[in-house]
């Protein structure tokens, strides 16, 4: 039992004590890493942006591609789908 | 090599009607992905069409544990699968029983689809919303959590269960089958279940079976799009 009984503590820890949904809460809070796109290698495809399950990939005017930070998990997708390698995940803090 | 029709992302329509704040989708969620491009596709009939949730109904007389969606319209009527295979068994994970039950119930058009292929889906949501009368997509979500394997691999899972034939996509028109998504050389079927953490007390006699299964389900698949293709050039003469 001794799993269980902590993962209950972890998941009392993130109970919502007010009424109501998740809604406010911006669930990019608690990822670890951030994507970031290197420039030179970019072909600007466009693979990057629609495997974003988050919407959080978008496009610049200049065509390249840039996340929204609010909207990001950090999952990763993008980073292991762009087939030149572009994007790595950067650590945050 | 079929990953080269990706080049065009740049041509879908980039308005999002997906709103990423409102839900408490965990990273690397495939059904949000597949939502995300169904919400693109259904564009226009975003406002006007009714959107019902209907995950609790029984559906051909069974009752589903997949998230349901219905969207209406005045001439249609559509409705989504958004199966995440949660819960269920590595055979009820192979056996997919609805789409073949939603051709015998007299639907229209009914397909299965995969978000990894965005494009495929996208094509898909679109002709079901354009066919007249009721139409039924299954979509398969790979879900990381669920499934356990590390979500940057969610869309490299889809992949792998359309290349492993464990879900060919097809697509049935008033009946009548095609294949939308060809697979020239399929992989072994072991490497669409050994990435998943829930099947990792399968041994490998369960994995011969499991083959054993989709082999099955699939010759069963080719013949139905054998026979459809032999009948519609007999009564008209074209290949479609
Ligand atoms: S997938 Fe890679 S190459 Fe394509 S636009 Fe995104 S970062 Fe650039
Ligand atoms: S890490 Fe995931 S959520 Fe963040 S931009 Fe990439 S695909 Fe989107």
């Amino acid at each position: 039992m001794e799993a269980s009984s902590g993962f209950l503590k972890k998941m009392i820890k993130c109970s919502l004590i007010e009424e109501g949904t998740a809604k406010p809460y911006k669930s990019g809070a608690h990822r670890k890493s951030l994507p970031e796109w290197d420039r030179d290698r970019c072909i600007k495809c466009g693979v990057c942006y629609i495997y974003c399950p988050d919407a959080a990939v978008y496009r610049l005017d200049d065509g390249f591609f840039d996340v929204e930070n609010q909207k990001c998990k950090g999952c990763g997708i993008c980073h292991s789908e762009c087939w030149f390698g572009v994007i790595s995940m950067v650590e945050e803090r | 090599m079929d990953k080269f029709s990706l080049f065009v992302p740049n041509f879908l329509p980039c308005r999002e009607y997906f709103d990423p704040g409102n839900n408490n989708a965990c990273p690397g969620c495939g059904l949000a992905l597949g939502v995300r491009h169904v919400y693109k596709a259904a564009d226009k009939a975003m406002e006007k069409a009714l959107w019902e949730n209907i995950s609790d109904t029984k559906f051909f007389g069974i009752k589903t544990n997949p998230s349901l969606l219905k969207i209406k319209q005045k001439k249609n009527e559509l409705i989504i699968c958004l199966d995440n295979e949660a819960g269920g068994s590595l055979r009820d994970a192979l056996k997919k029983q609805m789409p073949g039950m939603a051709v015998a119930e007299g639907f229209k058009y009914v397909a299965t689809a995969c978000p990894s292929y965005p494009f495929d889906l996208y094509d898909k949501v679109k002709k079901a919303l354009d066919t007249e009368g009721k139409s039924y997509i299954h979509i398969l979500c790979p879900c990381p959590e669920g499934w356990q394997f590390d979500p940057e691999n969610s869309v490299k899972a889809g992949f792998s269960a359309v290349e492993t034939l464990a879900f060919p996509l097809y697509e049935a028109v008033c009946g009548f089958y095609t294949l939308t998504v060809k697979t020239a050389k399929p992989k072994k079927l072991s490497d669409y279940i050994t990435i998943q953490g829930r099947f990792s007390g399968v041994t490998d006699s369960e994995i011969a079976e499991a083959g054993a299964i989709v082999d099955k389900e699939y010759s069963k698949l080719l013949e139905k799009i054998q026979s459809s293709y032999s009948y519609t050039f007999e009564t008209t003469g074209k290949v479609y």
